[in-house]
């Protein structure tokens, strides 16, 4: 049993197992580690629940309202700002 | 614009909890990134570019009112009463009502993060970007970001723990 398989997991690596792009040699201490273990399906749970939250809109008009105060460059050198 | 338009207002309703406030920082966002295009280096991300400046106008706004971690009571209904996309068209009405409370508790915890940690982990689990993108995009050191998303995390599942209890 090396170092390494003794170490527990630290956050990047959790990090790495939710993505599954934990390093092989990593593996079997998650597997043998019920204290990681448990971060780590609860950090999974945390992440997933994240990425699922409802993304808003600003209201109708919006783009309008932005395009409406760009200056836009003329061929003289100028602005068409409003 | 369009691509951007979500995920900037988004952040920005998350950062300030407050609908109008929000699409005026937006609104600035986008002018000054469309009238300062020119000074856009592309070394850097746009994307990147684009959140630094969202975040700078949230941040300079936050300091000026001297809002820190405010309670979710006066939040604005949309975001209390935000659901998680579940994006599953056989929920049942019991799983659809408990993907609402889940929403809107991860929502109330989110808002009590000091802001800092709130962009973090914003940035990195809601929008996913990476965590050096997120460095450049706050001006903070890479150990300062991973630091405020380990605590963020903490902060989070323990307030979503004691929900629970």
């Amino acid at each position: 049993m090396t170092e390494t398989h003794l170490q527990h997991l630290t956050p990047d690596e959790i990090e790495l197992w939710a993505q599954g792009l934990l390093p092989a040699a990593r593996a079997p201490h998650l597997a043998q580690c019920v204290d990681c273990l448990a971060t780590a399906e609860r950090e999974r749970k945390l992440f997933l629940q994240l990425a699922q939250l409802e993304r808003f809109g600003p209201s109708a008009g919006f783009v309008d309202r932005v395009m409406a105060q760009i200056r836009i460059a003329t061929p003289s050198g100028g602005f068409n700002g409003r | 614009m369009r691509r951007y338009e979500r995920p900037i207002f988004s952040l920005l309703y998350r950062m300030m909890r407050d609908r109008a406030l929000a699409e005026d920082l937006a609104q600035e966002t986008f002018i000054k990134v469309l009238n300062g295009i020119k000074s856009y280096r592309p070394e850097f991300k746009f994307s990147s570019w684009i959140f630094k400046i969202a975040n700078n106008a949230a941040i300079d706004h936050l300091r000026k009112r001297s809002v820190d971690t405010l309670s979710m009571d006066g939040a604005p209904d949309a975001l209390a009463a935000s659901a998680l996309q579940l994006g599953d068209p056989g929920e049942s009405p019991l799983q659809a009502v408990e993907a609402r409370e889940l929403g809107s508790a991860i929502e109330r915890a989110i808002a009590r993060l000091r802001p800092e940690y709130r962009a973090c982990i914003l940035l990195r689990h809601v929008e996913g970007y990476a965590y050096e993108e997120i460095a450049q995009m706050l001006d903070l050191p890479l150990g300062t970001v991973k630091t405020y998303i380990h605590r963020a995390r903490n902060e989070l599942r323990g307030l979503l723990e004691d929900r629970r209890a």
